[in-house]
């Protein structure tokens, strides 16, 4: 069974078609990276993987179950890390953390949010306020709260912005342990270099339609 | 379990953030002070119409002071796009409304906790026998507009005019929550006995079951669309 099956997949804005008749399929333990200009609607198939907008036209399953029809299931199997981060900027990270898991239905120990932390190279801070954050420390909050959470499907947005070196290296360790463990990531980005490094698939959206890429395709793309 | 486990964490976070910046609760303090003020001077005079009028006083003040905090309940959710953390989660989006309307209520009832005693001040009111009953009837007047307040919070936190819009689709729903808690708290504070504005109390009581069970089942609705 696919992780990701999309038929017929269609979105437009009124009259303005942002892309239409998608049709793809991601299996299991892949890293799907999805490449293209601003604007040719990247970020909007994320958002409709993520159950955040609704297709204009088709359908998609995750891990069997509509995305339409059936979105407390698909919700409880994803984590979308955004361009927006999430977090409440008057808690903590800890405190963060707690309540972004608490809206999962988790109630990790105190010990794994410490663990997190320190694996995204943030463990000194977690009683530091949000608002006192950089735009990097956020995105790596982001990545401990993926670590903790353990989705069967990942969706990142342009993963690598904001982040430094060893931002980056965390990013990739994360993707390939949700890789190794089955789970499945999807990202939108412009860095086809750090996206070399990790994926497995990868399509252009451009024009409204998807070409998918070849293993070969993909390397020759990141190289040009 | 996890249903009241998320009522709690919504309850704890919108108590937490407040205590930390106070924003909500000071605009609301600063609001209902100046409108016992205003009052206050206008029936400097006369107060026997100040006693006539005064139930109608005290829910003018605690209902509009109420918007205040009830509208900012999601505004805070536009931050970072908090919002749409609320939205993919995959528990009971009821619970979210329940946390949200416990966090609303709690906001409003401390204000009014505050600002009564300065009522009984600046009006000179007698309200030894009466108080529990005035607190009851605070509770289940609070408890409605928390309710549907939370609810039409969700609803226009996208829109552009948002504090205006608020007001306009609330208030009209509201009514019926605010003329029964007057003549209730008429009825309290004239020291008439409780079966003369009883009919009121249960009234309270019946809207405060209408706005809940209604908003709960439609939360999800609104905070997907």
């Amino acid at each position: 069974m696919s992780a990701i099956q999309v038929t017929g997949l269609s979105k437009a804005y009124g009259f303005y078609r942002i892309f239409e008749e998608m049709s793809f399929a991601i299996p299991s333990g892949a890293c799907f990276a999805l490449f293209g200009p601003n604007g040719a609607g990247k970020t909007t198939l994320l958002r409709i993987l993520a159950t955040l907008q609704t297709p204009s036209g088709g359908q998609f399953t995750i891990f069997g179950q509509d995305g339409v029809a059936q979105k407390d299931s698909v919700r409880a199997m994803i984590l979308f890390i955004a361009h927006g981060s999430h977090l409440y900027e008057e808690l903590s990270a800890t405190e963060n953390l707690q309540f972004a898991l608490a809206l999962r239905g988790q109630t990790p120990e105190p010990s794994h949010l410490k663990r997190a932390l320190d694996q995204t190279g943030i463990g000194a801070y977690g009683n530091l306020k949000i608002r006192q954050f950089s735009a990097g420390m956020k995105k790596r909050l982001a990545l401990a709260k993926a670590i903790l959470a353990q989705p069967q499907l990942l969706l990142l947005d342009e993963p690598y912005n904001a982040l430094d070196d060893g931002g980056v290296i965390i990013t990739n360790q994360l993707i390939q342990d949700t890789m190794n463990r089955g789970g499945t990531v999807v990202m939108t980005t412009h860095d086809r270099n750090k996206a070399a490094q990790i994926a497995t698939e990868g399509a252009i959206l451009q024009g409204g339609h998807l070409q998918l890429l070849s293993p070969q395709e993909l390397q020759t793309h990141v190289l040009s | 379990m996890s249903f009241l486990n998320t009522i709690h964490w919504v309850v704890w976070k919108d108590l937490i953030s407040e205590w930390r910046t106070r924003e909500t609760i000071s605009s609301m303090l600063f609001f209902a002070l100046i409108v016992i003020l205003v009052f206050s001077f206008s029936f400097a005079m006369d107060q026997d119409a100040a006693r006539q009028l005064i139930a109608g006083i005290i829910w003018v003040s605690f209902t509009f002071t109420g918007i205040i905090g009830i509208g900012k309940s999601f505004t805070s959710e536009l931050q970072n796009d908090c919002m749409e953390s609320l939205q993919m989660s995959p528990v009971p989006k009821g619970a979210i409304y329940l946390g949200k309307v416990t966090a609303n209520f709690l906001f409003m009832f401390a204000v009014e906790i505050l600002l009564f005693p300065l009522f009984v001040i600046f009006f000179n009111l007698e309200v030894v026998e009466s108080v529990g009953m005035l607190l009851l009837v605070f509770f289940l007047a609070t408890l409605g507009l928390s309710a549907i307040g939370t609810l039409f919070s969700a609803l226009t936190v996208q829109i552009r005019a948002r504090e205006v819009m608020l007001p306009v689709l609330l208030l009209p729903l509201a009514v019926p929550v605010m003329i029964a808690a007057v003549e209730a708290t008429r009825g309290a504070l004239n020291g008439d006995p409780y079966a003369f504005y009883s009919q009121w109390l249960h009234l309270l009581v019946i809207f405060d079951i209408i706005f809940t069970v209604v908003s709960f089942w439609l939360f999800e609705f609104i905070l997907d669309s």
